[in-house]
C-alpha cells in the first residue's frame, strides 16, 4: 500500500508541474487581490483589465488571484512578482492605474513607485 | 522607532532584518546592531537605501542571532561581528549572499518574508494561520499542494496515532481562537475520551462580533488550511463527519470552500480511505442566518439540529453531548488554521511563539480611529501599542488616543495607560477586557465613550435569543439608561444603576452573550466614569458626538447670508439679511443643517 506521506508528495510533484505548465515560471507574476473587501474596493473590474491584458497578447506573465492580505484601506492591491527583485504591492489599483501598470511596468519593467504601498 | 513604519516614502529593495528577540539579544545582536552602524560608516552605505528593521523574536533562537537579508529573503545564523562585513560586501553591495552562513529555512519565515518582509506594516506581524493568505490562489488546490498542503494530514495519517496527535496539540499549548481559549488539546481529549456511536466536528465560522472579519478572510484567503485541520481533528477525535457552519452573509467565502471541498475530494483528500490509508471523513456547510447568538456553541448546534438556535445550559459539554447527542469538537476557524502548522513545525516550535500561558499568534481586525486599518496576525505578547502605532500607523490627523476596545460586544475599553499590556488570554483580562475573537477598535478623542458603550449594547440587546430574563430584560433596562443619557436627559444615580444591573446580569444569564453583554457598559465606567457624570451632571458630551447634548450658536464671523436660516427645518433662526443671524435653543432640533450650510464658519457648537 502506498502511504499517504508518499501519495501527498506525488501530488506536490504534479501539482508544481501543473503550475508550471500555466506560466508560473514567467518572468512575472501577477496576484490581484480578489476577497469580499476587494471585490467591494472594484478588485473585479481590475482583475477583467489584466485577463484582457493577456488575451490579447501581453505575454511573459503568470496571472492570479489571491485572498485578502490585510491592507484594507489600501485596497484593491495588485502584486507584481519577479524572480529575485521585491515583490511590488500596489495599493487603490483604479482601472487607469491598472492600465498604467500593464503598459508601464509589465510591458516595460517600471515601477510606478507613487503606487507603491510600503 | 514608530517613526521609521512611518516613512512611507521610500522602498527599500535592500533590507537587513534583524532578529533582537531575548535569544538574540542574549548571543550578541545587540552589538550586532552596533557593529551593523560601523559597517555601514566604513562601507559609505546609508540607512536610506539600505533598510534595517528589529523583527523580534524570530523563532530561531537556537541558531541566533538570526538575520534576514534582502535581497532574497536569505536567513542567516550565528551571524557573528567578523561576519557582518562579509554580508555587507558580498549580499549587500555586490547581492550574492554569503552561502555559509545560510541556515536552513522555516517555510513559514521564508515565504513570510519573501512577500511582507520589506514593509512596515508586517514587520511586526508573524502569520501562522494566515500564512497563506494573500500570497495563493484561494481557488486552486495546485496553489496549496505546491506550498506543502495537506502534507501534515498525510503525516498523521502515515505515522501517528490519534492519541499522538492529541497529545501534540495538548503540548502546542494552543487555545481556542473563538474567544474563551480553552486548551484546544484539552477539549480534542475529551471528545476522543467520549463514548459515542458516532462523533462530529465542526467549524465555528459564524463569525457574529459587528466589525470583524478575521475568519472570513481566513476561509476566502486559503480554504485548505482550514479544511486540512478539520480533517486532522476528526482522525484525532475519531469522527466521521465535519461540519462547517458558516453564516450565509459570506457567499464568496462559502463558494470558495464548496470549491475546496470539491477539490479535496477529487484529489482522494475527503472522502472513503483517504490518500490511501483506513481513515474515512467528509465534510459538509451549514449555513447559518446570522445571529450573534448561533456563534455560541450549544445554540449553533441546535441551529445545525434544525431548531432554534438558542443555546442551553452546559456541562453537558459539546465534547460529551453535543450534535444530536453524539460527543462533538467544535472549534473556532481560526484554531482550526494552526492545526496543519503544529503539526509541520511542531509543538515544539509553536510553543516557543508567544508568551508563557497563550502560545503562538492571534489574528486582529484593526479598524476605526488608525491609519492602516486591517487584518493583522501578531505573535502573542505584543502589546497594544505596537498594533496600533507600530503596525497601524498611529491615529489619523494626529489625533489623540483615547481607548481601544477589544473582543467585540463581549470585550472592554482601555485607555492609554494599559496601552503597554502584552496581548494575551489573562493579561487583557487582568486589565478588564478580553481577547475575543479578534476584533480591535481603536478610539479617538472624538468619540463618545457612552456613546461606544451604547452602541455594543445596542448590538447584545437586539441579538439576545430572549430564552433567559436576565438577559432579554436587563439589557434593554440598560440600554434604556445609556440611551437617555447620551440624550441628556440621565439621572443621578444612573451610573450606580448600570453597574448594578450589569453585575446581575453577567451573573445571572444562561449563556456567553448575557454573561458578557455588560462589559463594554462597566469598563468605560470604570475607566472613563468621569465622562458619564458630565453627561448626567453637566448635560455635556466632550467630543460633541452626542447630538442631543450640543447647543448651537452662531458667532461674529456671520455675514448675515441667511443660508443658515434657510436651511433650518424648525424655523429656529432668526436675523435679517446682512445681519448677524442666532439661533433660538428652545426651538433648535440639533439637526446640524445650520452648521452644514454655513460657509463662513460661523455656526458653533458648544
Ligand atoms: C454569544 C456568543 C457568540 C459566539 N460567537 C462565536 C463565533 O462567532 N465564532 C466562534 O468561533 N466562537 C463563538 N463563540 C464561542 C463558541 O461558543 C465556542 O466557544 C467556540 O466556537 C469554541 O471554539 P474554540 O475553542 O476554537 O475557540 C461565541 C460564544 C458566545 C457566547
Amino acid at each position: 500500500m502506498v502511504k499517504p506521506i508518499d501519495n501527498i508528495k506525488k501530488k506536490r510533484a504534479e501539482a508544481v508541474n501543473r503550475i508550471i505548465g500555466k506560466g508560473y515560471l514567467s518572468t512575472k507574476r501577477v496576484y490581484v487581490g480578489m476577497a469580499t473587501c476587494e471585490i467591494a474596493a472594484g478588485s473585479k473590474e481590475i482583475m477583467q483589465i489584466f485577463e484582457e491584458a493577456v488575451r490579447k497578447g501581453l505575454t511573459d506573465v503568470y496571472l492570479s488571484q489571491k485572498g485578502c492580505a490585510g491592507r484594507c484601506n489600501l485596497e484593491p492591491t495588485v502584486e507584481v512578482i519577479e524572480e529575485g527583485k521585491i515583490p511590488v504591492k500596489y495599493g487603490k489599483v483604479d482601472p487607469e492605474r491598472a492600465r498604467e501598470i500593464i503598459e508601464r511596468h509589465l510591458k516595460k519593467g517600471e515601477i510606478i513607485e507613487e503606487w507603491v504601498i510600503k | 522607532m514608530a517613526e521609521k513604519y512611518k516613512r512611507d516614502d521610500v522602498v527599500a529593495a535592500r533590507v537587513i532584518t534583524l532578529c533582537d528577540g531575548p535569544g538574540c539579544m542574549h548571543k550578541g545582536s545587540k552589538e550586532l546592531l552596533s557593529a551593523l552602524k560601523d559597517g555601514f560608516r566604513e562601507k559609505g552605505l546609508s540607512y536610506r537605501d539600505v533598510k534595517v528593521n528589529l523583527s523580534g523574536c524570530l523563532g530561531m533562537c537556537a541558531r541566533g542571532p538570526v538575520m534576514i537579508v534582502n535581497p532574497g529573503y536569505t536567513i542567516y545564523g550565528n551571524v557573528g561581528k567578523a561576519d557582518l562585513e562579509e554580508i555587507l560586501e558580498e549580499h549587500i553591495i555586490k547581492g550574492k549572499p554569503v552561502a555559509r552562513l545560510v541556515i536552513e529555512e522555516n517555510h513559514l519565515y521564508n515565504k513570510f518574508f519573501r512577500v511582507f518582509g520589506d514593509v512596515g506594516f508586517f514587520g511586526k506581524q508573524m502569520r501562522i494561520a494566515l500564512r497563506n493568505c494573500g500570497i495563493i490562489d484561494p481557488e486552486s488546490i495546485d496553489d496549496y499542494l505546491a506550498l506543502r498542503g495537506y502534507e501534515a494530514l498525510a503525516r498523521v495519517l502515515s505515522s501517528m496515532s490519534p492519541e499522538e496527535v492529541v497529545e501534540e496539540v495538548k503540548r502546542s499549548g494552543l487555545r481556542g481562537r473563538g474567544g474563551a481559549g480553552f486548551p484546544t488539546g484539552l477539549k480534542w481529549d475529551f471528545t476522543r475520551k467520549a463514548a459515542g456511536e458516532k462523533k462530529y466536528v465542526i467549524c465555528n465560522a459564524d463569525e457574529g462580533d459587528p466589525g470583524a472579519f478575521m475568519d472570513r478572510s481566513a476561509i476566502e484567503g486559503d480554504p485548505h488550511t482550514v479544511l486540512e485541520g478539520i480533517i486532522i481533528g476528526g482522525y484525532a477525535v475519531g469522527a466521521s463527519r465535519g461540519i462547517i457552519y458558516i453564516r450565509a452573509e459570506y457567499p464568496l467565502a462559502i463558494r470558495r470552500l464548496e470549491k475546496a471541498i470539491k477539490d479535496a475530494r477529487e484529489h482522494g483528500i475527503i472522502g472513503e480511505n483517504i490518500l490511501g490509508s483506513d481513515f474515512s471523513f467528509d465534510v459538509e456547510i451549514k449555513l447559518g442566518a446570522g445571529a450573534f447568538v448561533c456563534g455560541e456553541e450549544t445554540a449553533l448546534i441546535h441551529s445545525i439540529e434544525g431548531s432554534r438556535g438558542m443555546p442551553r445550559p452546559r456541562p453537558p459539554f459539546p465534547s460529551v453531548s453535543g450534535l444530536f447527542g453524539e460527543p462533538t469538537l467544535i472549534n473556532n476557524v481560526e484554531t482550526w488554521a494552526n492545526i496543519p502548522v503544529i503539526i509541520m513545525d511542531g509543538a515544539d516550535w509553536f510553543s516557543s511563539v508567544g508568551t508563557e500561558k497563550s502560545k503562538g499568534t492571534k489574528v486582529f481586525a484593526v479598524a476605526g480611529k488608525v491609519r492602516n486599518t486591517g487584518l493583522v496576525e501578531v505573535p502573542m505578547g505584543t502589546t497594544l501599542r505596537e498594533i496600533i502605532f507600530d503596525i497601524g500607523g498611529g491615529i489619523p490627523e494626529d489625533k489623540k488616543f483615547k481607548a481601544v476596545q477589544t473582543g467585540g460586544p463581549s470585550g472592554g475599553c482601555l485607555p492609554e495607560e494599559y496601552l503597554d499590556t502584552p496581548i494575551d488570554y489573562e493579561s487583557l483580562a487582568r486589565a478588564g477586557s478580553i481577547m475575543g475573537s479578534g476584533g480591535m477598535i481603536v478610539i479617538d478623542e472624538d468619540s463618545c465613550m457612552v456613546g461606544i458603550a451604547r452602541f455594543f449594547l445596542e448590538f447584545t440587546q437586539n441579538e439576545s435569543c430572549g430564552k433567559c430574563t436576565p438577559c432579554r430584560e436587563g439589557t434593554k433596562r440598560m440600554l434604556e439608561i445609556l440611551t437617555r443619557i447620551t440624550e441628556g436627559r440621565g439621572m443621578e444615580g444612573d451610573i450606580e444603576k448600570l453597574e448594578r444591573l450589569g453585575k446581575t446580569i453577567k451573573k445571572a444569564s444562561l449563556c456567553g452573550l448575557g454573561q458578557s453583554a455588560p462589559n463594554p457598559v462597566l469598563s468605560t465606567i470604570k475607566n472613563f466614569r468621569e465622562e458619564y457624570e458630565e453627561h448626567i451632571k453637566e448635560k455635556k458630551c466632550r467630543s460633541g458626538e452626542c447630538r442631543n447634548l450640543l447647543e448651537y450658536y452662531i458667532t461674529e464671523d456671520c455675514v448675515g447670508c441667511t443660508a443658515c436660516k434657510k436651511v433650518c427645518p424648525a424655523g429656529a433662526v432668526t436675523g435679517s439679511p446682512r445681519e448677524r443671524h442666532a439661533i433660538d435653543i428652545e426651538k433648535c432640533i440639533k439637526c446640524g443643517q445650520c452648521l452644514a450650510a454655513c460657509k463662513f464658519n460661523a455656526v458653533k457648537t458648544a
